[in-house]
């Protein structure tokens, strides 16, 4: 629907595409096609932080592994961006027809799976613990900010007046949706990668995974109900054919996802319930969004060029080294 | 919950303090700001893009009037001379494909096109003054069709695919999305 109302095609809802104009709004990046202080990011959050308080789940808690989160974050951005959206993009993209997110599914589901087995074999990145400090609201604050910046824009907030940051919905309807999508993921845990986590691990008696085909039925009834499904795997809005690397960049999102505890959006509800944890891994996903962009690492229609993959490359060695230092071995 | 001592009242005397001063430099501050004249980031970069737009147009003149006097060729050769000294910039790719295509080159057109767009998107942009989109599309909706079928025809012939593929950037591109 926000599509309809004026976001880029097939990107109603792209949390890596947000936080990538976001962070060119706040100045973080120079591509003028790419500022815009995106109200749904916000929304989320936000959303996130009353449904939080509501339910009486506001709970500050943190604390683990904090440079590994940050740098985690900013290689979630880079698998993001090298496939050109993040895992929620990527399944209404798939339900839109575009027939090239299939590596990027097959490479998310993979991470996921390896991620598992990481787990199963006691690789164990840290528990946050409830702090009776208030580090957890120091991000909820931060979006705060960000929403004053949106309602009353002060001069050093760019705006592109081209490119697909220049696409968006009326302010105050992507805010709006942003913080019903905050409350609603809040409340029922949505989460992409947890999801098929749940999946590959309980099969149809997860509930995660039920509400995740709701989405992708959702998704889909939508696509065609608003004419915007078209099959193929050419001409697709916002979509390459590097398939290797678009499956290499969602298997390095799937990978971080599973082992941090949530998908790129996740992250975001996260740190609106006090997880100061996920805060951070949400800063690290701003600082990548920034980096994303300035040093050429996003994909684009003609395809990933070789900081993407070089950069896609670098997360992976990342992960992997993590999760050999973060393994706990018995005996 | 422990007592509140008086680092705890002086602390908290400061921190309102600040939230006070913060307030009140955003209500009041704004218009005694030295440097908000400066800092209008937003207005600058359009002031930017207006002042480069202006500059193609001039720097591209003699090949617009080359070419509305029906002298494509020397319009051609000035677009090669402009392009030793801006190797990278986009407009010369338009300008050439544009040509090429009139003169009926489709294939080198198309490569052309390819080569503007991933230049600069401000191509394939409804609302940019560079946009070119209707030709774009136009050439699109005409070719990619043909091109198609003359592939399957000659699966072998690479130089058929390479045009192929650039006609489906051209399409995803005008899709739209997020890049």
């Amino acid at each position: 629907m926000l599509v309809l109302w004026g976001n880029p095609q097939n990107s109603g809802i792209c949390v890596s595409c947000f936080l990538e104009n976001s962070a060119g709004a706040l100045g973080l990046h120079d591509n003028p096609r790419m500022q815009y202080l995106r109200p749904e990011l916000v929304g989320f959050v936000l959303g996130a932080v009353v449904a939080a308080f509501l339910g009486r789940e506001f709970k500050s808690r943190g604390g683990s592994a904090p440079l590994p989160r940050l740098f985690a974050g900013i290689f979630l951005i880079v698998g993001c961006a090298v496939f050109i959206g993040c895992p929620i993009k990527m399944f209404f993209r798939f339900m839109a027809g575009d027939l090239t997110t299939l590596s990027g599914i097959a490479g998310l589901v993979i991470g996921v799976w390896l991620g598992l087995k990481g787990l199963a074999a006691g690789v164990h990145i840290g528990g946050s613990k409830q702090k009776p400090d208030g580090a957890g609201i120091w991000v909820p604050l931060g979006f705060l900010l960000l929403l004053a910046f949106i309602l009353w824009p002060p001069g050093f907030i760019l705006q592109s007046t081209r490119g697909s940051a220049a696409q968006s919905a009326p302010v105050l309807i992507a805010l709006a949706v942003g913080l019903f999508l905050g409350v609603l993921a809040q409340r029922s845990r949505f989460c992409v990668t947890g999801s098929i986590r749940d999946g590959l691990l309980m099969g149809y008696r997860a509930p995660l995974f039920w509400g995740f085909l709701i989405f992708l039925v959702s998704g889909l009834v939508t696509s065609l109900a608003t004419g915007q499904f078209h099959l193929g795997f050419y001409g697709q809005p916002g979509a390459h054919l590097d398939m290797l690397w678009g499956f290499l960049g969602m298997l390095l999102v799937g990978l971080i996802s599973v082992l941090l505890g949530g998908c790129p959006f996740r992250q975001l509800i996260k740190s609106g319930e006090g997880d100061a944890d996920a805060g951070l891994i949400v800063i690290g996903m701003f600082i990548g969004a920034g980096l994303v962009q300035s040093w050429q690492i996003a994909g684009t229609t003609a395809g990933v060029g070789l900081y993407g993959k070089v950069a896609v490359m670098v997360g992976l060695i990342f992960v992997l080294g993590n999760m050999l230092f973060y393994r706990e071995r018995i005996g | 919950m422990a007592r509140r001592d008086r680092f705890d009242i002086l602390t908290g005397g400061g921190l309102l303090v600040c939230v006070l001063a913060v307030v009140f430099l955003l209500m009041v501050g704004q218009e005694k700001n030295t440097s908000a004249a400066a800092l209008d980031k937003a207005m600058e970069q359009q002031i930017a893009y207006q002042a480069r737009i202006e500059f193609l147009h001039n720097l591209y003149q003699p090949v617009e009037d080359l070419r509305l006097a029906g002298q494509a060729s020397e319009a051609l050769l000035k677009l090669d001379e402009l392009a030793r000294h801006y190797p990278q910039e986009a407009h010369g790719e338009i300008l050439q494909a544009e040509i090429l295509l009139e003169r009926g080159a489709i294939k080198e057109s198309i490569d052309h096109y390819v080569r503007a767009v991933r230049l600069n998107g401000d191509y394939v942009d409804k609302a940019s003054p560079l946009t070119r989109r209707s030709g774009i599309q136009q050439l699109v909706d005409l070719r990619l069709p043909e091109f198609a079928a003359r592939t399957r025809k000659n699966p072998q012939s690479l130089a058929l695919q390479n045009t192929l593929t650039g006609l489906y950037y051209l399409q995803s591109r005008l899709s739209g999305g997020c890049e």
